[in-house]
């Protein structure tokens, strides 16, 4: 799902603009504000144009979210820990095991 | 506190995961082994895979089970890192993977559109053409945004923190998840609207329900 060619920008109805909204997100860097070929469009529809500038929001908070904001608790760690010791374990158990049919030197 | 990232990689994955000064060490020596610098890795990582994990299930213990499972997986699967992408962007497909496979046993359809929504109508984004009351005005709290985020139906949620918090691409996230790019940029659009929504609402849940042990 692309952007199609044959869109008329400078006739473009509301219905068709929210038809092609989410590919003009997706392309080039998501400014569809500031988009050229909508600016006619969207200074004679202002509630598209509040629309773009509340997902063009959303999407630039969404970004600050990156940087983590919460621990685990230490519990965490300890099970972590605990599972590895445990299967440290198991592995030296595998590596002690002795074949009790294996001939004896 | 941030070296320079190793020019061999995508510059792209460095941009937002920057090498963290003696994590490459730390990784050699835990590839080797060395129990510390496993840990030293894992409390390098911990706050962002924990947060990762709860953003994506919005429940604390799982999230924690996922964490923990996150790090198993790493321990066992730490050698076969190359530094091909930046480390912490290997941890975090690795981590997104093991929260998709257990949303999975849980038995939730992540690609399907209409299944990632509770309803069939009533709950889904409206058109909001005609509504002349845009209160976002240019800013959102970004507590606000967490809290509407935890409220969003979850394939909508795995989607837009995958796109617009982790920063994957759309074709990343349709491999992940096993369907087209059309799809998922018409899931994130919808999450994007359906937050918008939420955010204009003046009954978003309270901010405890989202991060209880929060550090905001």
């Amino acid at each position: 799902m692309t952007v199609p060619r044959s869109i008329d920008f400078e006739h473009l109805k509301p219905e068709e603009f929210e038809h092609i909204l989410p590919d003009l997100f997706a392309t080039g860097d998501g400014k569809v504000s500031q988009d050229p070929r909508l600016q006619n469009f969207l200074a004679a529809n202002p509630d598209c144009a509040a629309l773009v500038k509340d997902l063009e929001t959303i999407a630039e908070t969404a970004r600050s979210l990156f940087e983590p904001v919460v621990d685990p608790s230490d519990r965490v760690w300890q099970n972590i820990q605990a599972k590895l010791e445990e299967d440290s374990a198991l592995a030296s158990i595998d590596d002690d095991y002795i074949d009790p049919d294996a001939p004896i030197d | 506190m941030t070296q320079a990232p190793p020019s061999r990689a995508n510059p792209g994955l460095f941009k937002r995961n920057p090498p963290i000064a003696g994590e490459a060490e730390a990784i050699e020596a835990a590839q080797k082994g060395d129990a510390e610098a496993f840990a030293k890795l894992y409390n390098l990582h911990k706050r962002r895979v924990y947060t990762l994990c709860l953003r994506m299930l919005s429940n604390v213990s799982e999230a924690e089970d996922m964490t923990q499972n996150a790090f198993l997986h790493l321990f066992r699967k730490l050698g076969s890192f190359r530094g091909e992408s930046a480390f912490s962007t290997w941890l975090h497909r690795l981590t997104v993977n093991l929260v998709l496979m257990h949303l999975r046993k849980k038995g939730l359809n992540l690609v399907s559109l209409e299944e990632t929504d509770n309803s069939s109508g009533e709950d889904t984004p409206k058109r909001d053409f005609g509504s002349r009351d845009p209160v976002l005005a240019g800013s959102v709290d970004r507590i606000a945004l967490e809290r509407a985020l935890a409220a969003l139906p979850p394939g909508y949620r795995m989607v837009f923190v995958l796109h617009d918090v982790e920063g994957f691409e759309h074709n990343e996230i349709a491999a992940m998840l096993d369907c087209s790019t059309g799809n998922t940029k018409s899931q994130l659009h919808k999450a994007r609207l359906r937050l918008r929504q939420l955010l204009r609402s003046p009954s978003l849940p309270p901010e405890s329900s989202v991060f209880p042990e929060s550090a905001i």
